[in-house]
């Protein structure tokens, strides 16, 4: 009898063997509604609910999310792969699959009467082999357009088809390329994500300058100006009673009346700031004049800035003031005190888009746009929801790849290099902890086979064909998933994350190990509280 | 006049019940004709908007939040704007054969619901059962929303006894989450851009779950993004939870554990809203609110389920909905930073709030009769543990349903009215006015009154800024302190330090003092 039975008889509680096929059970479950996934052949998974919303996803990522896991094993995985996904944007089909399979395979020596301890340790020497193949394995780059390319192809073909994968990539890299400052770190959050519900998904494209989601408020501003100036400020344009003018506080109508025209007459003076900034600089020229506002500006604000022929935008998003003024130059201001002509940005062409009831303004024509909008385009929901997942996870991966300076071979070149050092590796460990190296490199095959059974060729045949050519090739050597042949992934441009690897080797160890190391499973509740 | 617009803002299950049914009260108390004018401005709270294919449509200016599994038969983003039905397989474009459809059961629309589909008018005296029918708040929804309104948690489901999403650590983990707080906070935005001269924000949200650290949060964000705009937060509690209805020790046990969860929340939740809204009401109909059932509050003439949130939450939303009346009429400078501004004097940032449902009067009698007849106070309070005195307080009164024509009889046939004081009186504004200052003392009372858009019963509610407010915030204190939060490990692991917690009750305790009277003179 379990100790817990004895201070609480309720408790449920799993033991040695049945604690361990729980937790095989489980990984086993959730490896199979992923194992479909994976690759660039693998399968879209359509999600419809129960009150009609739909879903469309490849990605591990957003399917875990998506699916109501109770078992609490399956969503201890499940939370380490979209930790994963977290951290690095890619791998979570990935982690999943080869926690499930490091388990398969411990469950057969197990059986046999091998210690989990034993494994745990062979897994542990195994993990630190891994990671030594993935140093000696990595390619480093340069940062150039072409290597990036490959790297975001790569990622983004297992996310969309073909023909938007192509689309996205090259947006993918020229955003990044944009933003990107000499030996500063790249702060993706530069790169604008903006949706429309228009046209297809391949009319996706890079702006290079700013998309807002809103417009003017004013029916007379102009719908389009060139050569413009930019004025991002943090300042209220819009009139509000203060308190102590409230209810009890007036006596008469002309008292309040006062007050409100005495506060007014402030917020005109902002108002009136800026006009005569715009007249100095744009009357007699061709240059225009343009307000961006974090805060709000009322219709009395807005009238005066119109007739003076302003475009100006309230309740800009706060992130957009930082992106507006790596757009167009200039800064944001928080005060409108003296403004100088050095502290406005500026845009060779504004205009406005209007779409239903979502008004879009384009700032275009920037000088050296350093940051830069993705305007996703798709004819309904779902679909710009995919792309939207997919564009992350391809900035991501080209981010990781500018930040590793180094790429992997991919198309399971890596697990298949990884494989053939462990076997070797394993002939110099001592004890049954090799049987456990043993199952490591077993395990990791488990991507190779499942990237040929997606593909529909087998999964046998090709471990084979692909096992026999490495050994007659010193370079390492991935799977064709069109022809089902080896391949040269330095060739064909097939390219994984250094970082994303690294984090699926370390994460899936230490959890299978974990997971193996369980011997005791309880459900049980604190009892009391008080006292 | 331009309007004044409120955004308005709901985050949890029994909140969304209230806003279903304040919704619904809403629009069912819109005249579509254009010479019946109504006191009410409508646009207030709804925005004009247009679909991709130019139709307008009216939809409320509201977000909501709730948990996944909780929407029932409700589309996410709603029928309005997106109308296309899901692809077919083969428009899906990808490898063929590698497409694979998972369907959940499409759940059948309740009879209502469909009704509702089929057209308007069929659905006014039909008995459809709701209290057996209502689950989730979507099923009594006559509102269409806007499609940015629902956002669901998909990281909790709904009515989960095991990994539910019921710690306030828990809500002010998921607002930090990148995803929720952008995406949400965008959204506020842009209902806010559209405005041209917002007054702020109503805020509804669960007072003791997780969607109470939620809303924290998220009024934070309006204080730091609209500084100058004034929040009101109303945190409703539930007067019965389904694990209420145990049967043996063990789920007794839970049942307690649950609770002082519940009250552990709800005094971090009032904190943090005493420093960050500008007003918060908290409403239950039940007398204790913080642990167990409690008494329910009575009110004349009204039966109703206290077990059920369907009727629970539609009292409510009737009181929220005339107490928020006097900043949504067309005419009158009044503004709910005024209402603010009039209750939170001397960081009093808790008010409570009171209910008359109906305001009983009799066929053929006068108001002034009916004043004069009244024994007991006008209205019963819905704030837990909170009798509203008579001594002392700020108020608001709103009164809605009686015509001025009901007022007194005209001279000639008045009778023994005349020898009343209030026969001086020339409306209903100035009757109730002199009303509450003869039977309260030292009040500064302020009184509006509707006679129009008011199609069945006439209701008298209130807000109350008074001593009595004390009582509340000690009585949940008392609860808290009792509870060792060290031993509650769901919180320990969520981040939730002993000390805060003691800096929680402290601040609890500046609260209450700022209602005691030694303290302000």
């Amino acid at each position: 009898m379990a100790a817990i039975s004895l201070l609480n008889p309720k408790a449920e509680v799993a033991r040695a063997a049945a604690a361990l096929a729980v937790n095989i059970s489980a990984a086993k479950g959730i490896q199979d509604v992923m194992k479909t996934n994976l690759g660039p052949k693998g399968t879209v998974k359509m999600l419809v609910s129960g009150a009609g919303d739909i879903k469309i996803t490849k990605d591990g990522n957003v399917l875990l999310h998506e699916m109501q896991i109770q078992h609490p094993t399956a969503s201890l995985i499940a939370r380490a792969s979209t930790a994963q996904d977290d951290m690095t944007g890619d791998g979570t089909t990935s982690t999943v699959l080869i926690i499930g399979e490091l388990l398969k395979q411990a469950d057969i020596y197990i059986a046999d009467g091998l210690h989990p301890r034993l494994l745990a340790e062979g897994f542990d020497k195994a993990r630190a082999k891994t990671l030594e193949v993935l140093e000696k394995i990595k390619i480093p780059i340069e940062i150039n357009k072409e290597n990036l390319t490959d790297i975001a192809k790569t990622s983004l073909k297992t996310k969309v088809h073909p023909n938007l994968a192509d689309v996205l990539t090259d947006i993918c890299v020229d955003a990044v390329l944009a933003i990107k400052q000499e030996n500063k770190p790249v702060d993706l959050h530069m790169v604008e994500i903006m949706e429309m519900q228009h046209k297809t998904d391949t009319d996706t494209q890079l702006i290079k300058g700013l998309v807002l989601d809103h417009g003017a408020r004013h029916p007379d501003m102009p719908k389009r100006v060139t050569n413009a100036y930019i004025l991002t400020c943090n300042v209220s344009m819009e009139y509000e009673k203060s308190e102590v003018n409230s209810g009890f506080f007036y006596k008469t109508a002309e008292e309040r009346e006062k007050l409100v025209q005495a506060e007014r007459e402030f917020i005109d003076q902002r108002v009136k700031k800026v006009i005569e900034l715009k007249r100095k600089l744009c009357n007699g020229t061709n240059k225009n004049f343009v307000v961006l506002n974090q805060k709000g500006i009322d219709p009395m604000s807005l009238d005066m800035l119109a007739k003076e022929g302003i475009i100006a935008l309230r309740r800009a998003k706060r992130r957009n003031m930082e992106r507006l003024a790596l757009a167009c130059g200039g800064i944001a201001l928080n005060h409108l005190d003296d403004i100088q002509e050095s502290q406005l940005g500026f845009a060779g062409l504004v205009y406005e888009h209007v779409l239903g009831e979502n008004k879009y303004t384009f700032v275009e024509e920037c000088k050296v746009p350093l940051s830069v909008t993705i305007l996703i385009k798709g004819p309904n929901k779902h679909t710009i929801t995919q792309i939207k997942d997919a564009v992350r996870d391809g900035l991501r991966a080209i981010n990781n790849a500018i930040e590793d300076k180094a790429l992997v071979p991919g198309a399971g070149a890596f697990e298949l290099t990884a494989y053939n050092e462990l076997m070797s590796f394993k002939d110099t460990v001592k004890g049954k902890a090799r049987l456990g190296v043993a199952a490591y490199a077993e395990a990791l095959l488990v991507i190779p086979k499942v990237l040929a059974t997606n593909s529909g060729f087998d999964a046998q045949d090709t471990i084979v064909k692909l096992q026999e050519e490495s050994r007659l090739n010193p370079e390492p050597i991935g799977l064709d998933l069109t022809s089902g042949e080896a391949v040269n992934p330095k060739e064909a441009g097939i390219f994984d994350n250094y970082i994303v690897k690294k984090q699926i080797i370390n994460s899936c160890s230490v959890i299978a190990s974990n997971l193996l190391l369980v011997d005791e499973i309880m459900r049980a509740g604190m009892s009391s509280l008080k006292g | 006049m331009t309007t004044r617009e409120i955004c308005s803002l709901q985050f949890g299950h029994y909140s969304n019940f209230i806003g279903a049914h304040w919704w619904n009260l809403q629009e069912f108390s819109f005249s579509f004709t254009p010479d019946d004018y109504s006191e009410i401005n409508n646009r207030v709270l709804y925005r004009e908007g247009l679909t991709l294919k130019g139709q307008p449509t009216y939809t409320p200016r509201v977000l909501l939040v709730d948990l996944k599994g909780s929407l029932n038969t409700l589309a996410e983003h709603g029928e309005l704007y997106d109308t296309s039905s899901s692809p077919k397989e083969n428009e899906i474009p990808w490898h063929p054969n590698r497409i694979e459809v998972k369907e959940d059961v499409k759940k059948p629309k309740s009879e209502f619901l469909q009704d509702l589909d089929s057209g308007p008018s069929t659905t006014v005296n039909k008995n459809y059962n709701f209290e057996t029918n209502v689950k989730v708040w979507s099923d009594c929804l006559y509102t269409r929303f806007h499609p940015n309104t629902i956002n669901v948690i998909k990281e909790y489901e709904h009515n989960n006894q095991d990994a539910g999403f019921d710690l306030f650590m828990q809500g002010k983990q998921m607002w930090k989450t990148e995803k929720f707080e952008d995406d949400f906070s965008d959204k506020i935005r842009n209902f806010v851009e559209e405005c041209d001269s917002l007054q702020g924000f109503h805020v509804i949200l669960d007072g003791n779950n997780g969607f109470s650290g939620l809303g924290s949060n998220c009024i934070e964000h309006l204080k730091d993004d609209y500084d100058r705009k004034s929040v009101l937060a109303i945190p409703v509690l539930p007067s019965y939870y389904n694990d209420y209805s145990n049967e043996t020790d063990e789920e007794q046990r839970t049942s307690q554990i649950k609770d002082s969860i519940r009250v552990i929340n709800s005094a971090l939740s009032f904190t943090d809203l005493a420093e960050s809204s500008s007003l918060f009401v908290p409403l239950c109909t039940s007398k204790d609110g913080w642990r167990q059932p409690g008494l329910k509050r009575e009110f004349n003439h009204v039966q109703y389920n206290d077990k059920l949130m369907y009727h629970t939450s539609a009292i409510l939303a009737s009181a929220l909905d005339t107490i928020t009346l006097k900043y949504r009429l067309r005419e009158g400078h009044y503004s709910l930073s005024d209402l603010c501004a009039d209750l939170n004097l001397h960081n009093r940032k808790l008010a409570a709030a009171s209910l008359c449902l109906p305001f009983s009067f009799n066929e053929g009698a006068d108001l002034i009769e009916c004043l004069d007849n009244w024994d007991g106070p006008l209205t019963q309070s819905i704030t837990p543990r909170c009798t509203i005195g008579t001594d002392r307080m700020m108020q608001l009164i709103t009164l809605r349903g009686i015509p001025e024509d009901r007022l007194k009889k005209p001279y000639d046939k008045a009778g023994t009215q005349k020898d009343l004081p209030a026969y001086r009186c020339k409306n209903v504004n100035e009757m109730l006015n002199f009303y509450m200052s003869c039977t309260t003392f030292g009040t500064a009372t302020n009184v509006t009154n509707i006679s129009k858009d008011v199609q069945s019963i006439p209701i008298l509610a209130g807000l109350h800024s008074c001593n009595e407010i004390s009582a509340t915030i000690e009585s949940l204190h008392t609860e808290a302190k009792k509870i060792k939060v060290e031993r509650l490990p769901q919180f320990t692991s969520t981040g939730l330090e002993k000390d805060e917690y003691k800096e929680c009750l402290e601040k609890l305790l500046d609260l209450k003092e700022c209602y005691e009277e030694n303290y302000l003179l």
